[in-house]
């Protein structure tokens, strides 16, 4: 294996043996957008058969450097770039570099209304009869053939949007894969499991390296460690715009790669103190009906950190919602906040109760992306911020704001930048901000750190933290083992609508929950 | 001149770190705010308007360049200005009014029917005339918020039901009569200072409620939270549905006084005559939501659409004389600003241009044209 790249040792001539030639090689890759240096001198060399993670802090330049790759921005003039020793230019904005690179991209980039086969067809087109009208049976039999593989029992013919997410996220990688001689071809993967839960997370690793087995490059963009660890041959660091070091997971610990990740020596084992002597509840929740939800009923005590887990679909999802008043279908049970009344509120009507909720789809239902980060950080408190007339204050507006974007840790080129210029953890920090700024007894987090990169999840973490030892009570909902384990002193375990389980203080650890959850004690 | 003594200390993080608000008025950051409001991303129709008025002023130099032609472009184009400011309220939210124009022409014919047929008092007759206009403004609101149609489409449909209540009352012909051109009544839109007629105070009244509303109320603050993005917004406890179905309301009512004040202005009930001015309103609806606040529909952003696209038809009209100029001009117009403004209009999703991820740096130099979202001055 290549400890470090050196245009030296990689450049592959005739007289190298072929199995030593990186399949894809990355040279001098720089990249300006105004101001800002996105990328400064890159270089990234991929093996064949090798799965290759590429890794750094959110706007370190990963997703700029994939972009390039993918031919959506182009580089300054000086990179150099190969694939299988055969030279293409980054120069320029085209719709694809490369036939044998292929993107699966975070998104996935399918169209939920259509079927597997539609969506396959979209990015390789339809066979046609001499009529021009589409020769269905042939597009089945194709596509089932490329879905087959990867064994999902995935229907060609029903709606995505009818499929699990580990169903979509294979037929987006069927789609980038169509028609692809993957030897010499390298897959590229965005966060691919952002969007997975856990127990599917084990399925598309076996997938991406039956694809590396094969012999293709993989590149894989995460800033998850376990995963990093888990899948990857080597890994590259990036950081500020500049490569940071390229390495074999071999020789890295978690430490050391959280290190190079984030600059400086790191806590990387973040758990909690273990649970708080036993407090007043602060939240009683009894007999809740939402969805997928067959009575759940919990207490949650002051200074509590409560987590809330299960698999896609058991209904742990849906927990926060119901509780926060915010479940768009019908909800059924009671509610109680004992220490701001004394009576039970029917949870349809727990929207009164003023629960703030930091939801999971940061981009649908967190933030308002045409709004400013101060405008953001100040919507659900404007009736406070009334003056004369029903006016509204701005300059006690602007004060707030700032005090939060201060407090929080928010970084941002002021309270009056566009939200959508802050990386996804700093958003995270404006919508908590949000929260917390009302001064709820409880904080109901549902995917707290969903695409948010490792330092801005230790800062949240701290975050949570702190409010917990203030004495809020705090509620994560969470398929995210790592949340569960760095945070919560108690977890609740969600299987077909019910708690089955539940586990609390040095009981909680990534097997004791992957069981509960799957139902494999 | 905090008059309501809410809660100061509770609102604001607690910690001596408190930050003072940065100081409003180092010379430099006067400049830049300067530079920023009066440069073309802000208020770019204000040039193209200028640039309109010298071009013509060069082509008609007997004609344009005269108070009479600033008298007729603001006279002639208050209603316009009305109706355009109707569909600013339901846009904010993204809901589309397209039944403003039918609103117009049922209080127009009404208001000439109860004074003319049933010879009511110019009070009574607005008076119900308005009263129809708000049933507009409810069935519209039930039918979309309540009853979750679309609201494009909704409103299309609504729209063919007053017409069709229209051909009742009208039989489609005009309704004329001596009490229209009588003082009480023919003075709402007639009665003029210097020339400018009453409906150009009207058209500046109703743009500083809107303005007011929208810019320093907390009820605009959600209506554009609404209009942005309405599953964050109702997370929030902004009540989307309530405020969806008041722009409604507000668009019809304030629509319907349009066709009123029509009414006084030609003296006749016109069962079409809202139907012009549904492309206009629009149209300056659009061009406004690229000025000022770029990306927000906006009151004075469309006035001065209004009066941009007012001064383009009047002088066209003067130096030449194609009838087919104005529409030309129009067309031209919106599809310019549009184009200019890219995809940061707030359009409806089935509207909007698939925008490309912004880069952080550039959507960065991007918001300092518009710094903080408030300090816009106009």
């Amino acid at each position: 294996m290549h400890a470090d790249t050196s245009p030296e040792t990689t450049r592959g001539t005739a007289g190298t043996d072929e199995r030593d030639r990186p399949v894809l090689r990355v040279s001098g890759l720089s990249k300006r957008f105004g101001g800002t240096q996105a990328l400064n001198d890159v270089d990234l060399d991929i093996a064949p058969g090798e799965i290759h993670a590429l890794t750094g802090p959110n706007g370190s330049g990963k997703s700029t450097l994939i972009k390039i790759l993918a031919g959506y921005h182009h580089a300054e003039p000086g990179a150099v770039a190969e694939l299988d020793g055969e030279a293409f230019d980054l120069g320029q904005v085209t719709g694809s570099r490369h036939d044998r690179l292929r993107f699966v991209h975070q998104e996935l980039g399918l169209v939920g209304e259509l079927s597997a086969t539609d969506n396959l067809a979209l990015s390789r087109g339809f066979a046609r009869t001499a009529f021009g009208n589409i020769r269905w049976s042939e597009m089945e039999r194709r596509t089932t053939a490329l879905v087959e593989r990867f064994g999902l029992g995935i229907d060609v013919r029903r709606p995505l949007s009818t499929a699990t997410p580990v169903q979509r996220a294979v037929v987006a990688i069927a789609a980038a894969l169509q028609g692809w001689e993957g030897r010499r071809g390298v897959l590229v993967l965005d966060e691919p499991t952002a969007v997975l839960p856990p127990g599917e997370v084990a399925r598309l690793f076996d997938i991406v390296r039956e694809i590396r087995d094969a012999g293709a490059g993989v590149l894989y963009v995460s800033h998850r460690m376990d995963e990093i660890f888990a899948l990857a041959d080597r890994v590259t660091v990036i950081r500020g715009g500049r490569r940071i070091a390229t390495r074999p997971v071999a020789e890295l610990t978690p430490r050391s790669l959280a290190e190079l990740m984030a600059g400086e020596e790191m806590e990387t084992g973040h758990r909690p103190r273990l649970a708080p002597a036993p407090a007043e509840p602060v939240l009683e929740v009894r007999d809740l009906w939402a969805g997928p939800l067959r009575g759940v009923g919990f207490d949650l005590a002051r200074g509590e950190r409560l987590g809330i887990t299960g698999l896609v679909g058991s209904g742990h999802e849906v927990v926060p919602y119901a509780v926060c008043g915010a479940y768009p279908g019908p909800v059924r049970g009671r509610v109680r906040l004992p220490g701001r009344s004394e009576r039970w509120v029917d949870a349809k009507d727990a929207g009164g109760s003023g629960i703030p909720l930091v939801p999971a789809d940061r981009a649908g239902e967190g933030v308002i992306g045409d709004f400013s980060v101060g405008e953001n950080l100040t919507l659900p408190l404007l009736d406070r911020l009334r003056a004369r007339a029903g006016r509204l204050d701005r300059r006690r507006e602007s004060a707030l704001a700032e005090g939060w974007i201060q407090k929080v840790g928010v970084r941002t080129a002021g309270r009056g930048a566009r939200i959508t210029t802050l990386s996804g953890g700093n958003q995270q920090k404006v919508v908590m901000a949000r929260c917390l700024a009302q001064q709820p007894p409880v904080l109901v987090l549902c995917e707290p750190t969903a695409g948010v990169d490792i330092a801005t999840r230790l800062q949240l973490y701290d975050l949570i933290e702190r409010q917990a030892d203030d004495g809020m009570g705090v509620i994560v909902s969470s398929s995210d083992t790592e949340d569960l384990l760095a945070l919560c002193t108690r977890v609740l375990v969600v299987r077909d609508g019910r708690i089955v389980r539940e586990i609390s203080g040095r009981d909680i650890t990534e097997r004791a929950l992957l069981h509960a959850m799957e139902g494999t004690e | 001149m905090t008059s309501t003594p809410t809660r100061p200390a509770e609102l604001r993080p607690s910690g001596p770190d408190q930050p003072a608000v940065p100081p409003a008025s180092t010379l430099g950051a006067l400049g830049r705010r300067a530079t920023a409001a009066l440069s073309f991303r802000t208020i770019g129709a204000v040039y193209v308007w200028l640039l309109i008025a010298v071009l013509f002023s060069v082509w008609a130099p007997d004609t344009f360049p005269t108070a009479t032609t600033v008298k007729q472009v603001l006279n002639g184009n208050a209603v316009a200005g009305l109706v355009a400011l109707s569909v600013v309220l339901p846009l904010a939210a993204r809901v589309f009014d397209l039944s403003v124009a039918y609103t117009m022409s049922l209080t127009s014919v009404l208001t000439a029917h109860f004074l003319v047929s049933s010879g009511l008092g110019p009070a009574t007759a607005i008076a119900l005339a308005m009263g129809a206009a708000l049933l507009v403004g409810v069935v519209n609101g039930l039918v979309v918020v309540v009853l979750r149609v679309d609201s494009f489409i909704a409103t299309l449909a609504t729209g063919a039901l007053i017409q069709s209540l229209i051909t009742m009352v009208t039989n489609d012909t005009s309704i004329t009569g001596v009490q229209l051109l009588a003082k009480p009544f023919s003075s709402i839109a007639q009665l003029d200072a210097g020339g400018v007629t009453l409906p150009v105070l009207y058209l500046l009244l109703a743009a500083t409620a809107i303005w007011f509303l929208l810019e320093h109320t907390a009820s605009g603050r959600r209506l554009y939270a609404t209009g942005f993005n309405a599953d964050a917004a109702r997370l929030q406890g902004v009540r989307t549905d309530r405020l969806r179905f008041l722009t409604l309301v507000a668009s019809a009512l304030l629509s319907g006084f349009a066709g009123v004040v029509f009414a006084a202005s030609v003296g006749s009930g016109s069962p079409s005559a809202g139907t012009p001015y549904l492309l206009s309103a629009y149209a300056a609806a659009f061009v406004g939501a690229t000025q000022l606040r770029a990306g927000r529909f906006n009151a004075w952003g469309t006035v001065i659409a209004v009066l941009l696209l007012g001064t383009g038809i009047t002088g066209l009209g003067l130096a030449t004389s194609a009838q087919w100029a104005a529409s030309l001009f129009t067309g031209s117009v919106l599809i310019v600003a549009l184009v200019l403004t890219g995809g940061r209009i707030a359009l409806p999703a089935v509207l909007r241009r698939r925008r490309p991820p912004q880069h952080a740096a550039s959507a960065a130099a991007d918001g300092s044209g518009t710094v903080s979202g408030e300090e816009v001055p106009r």
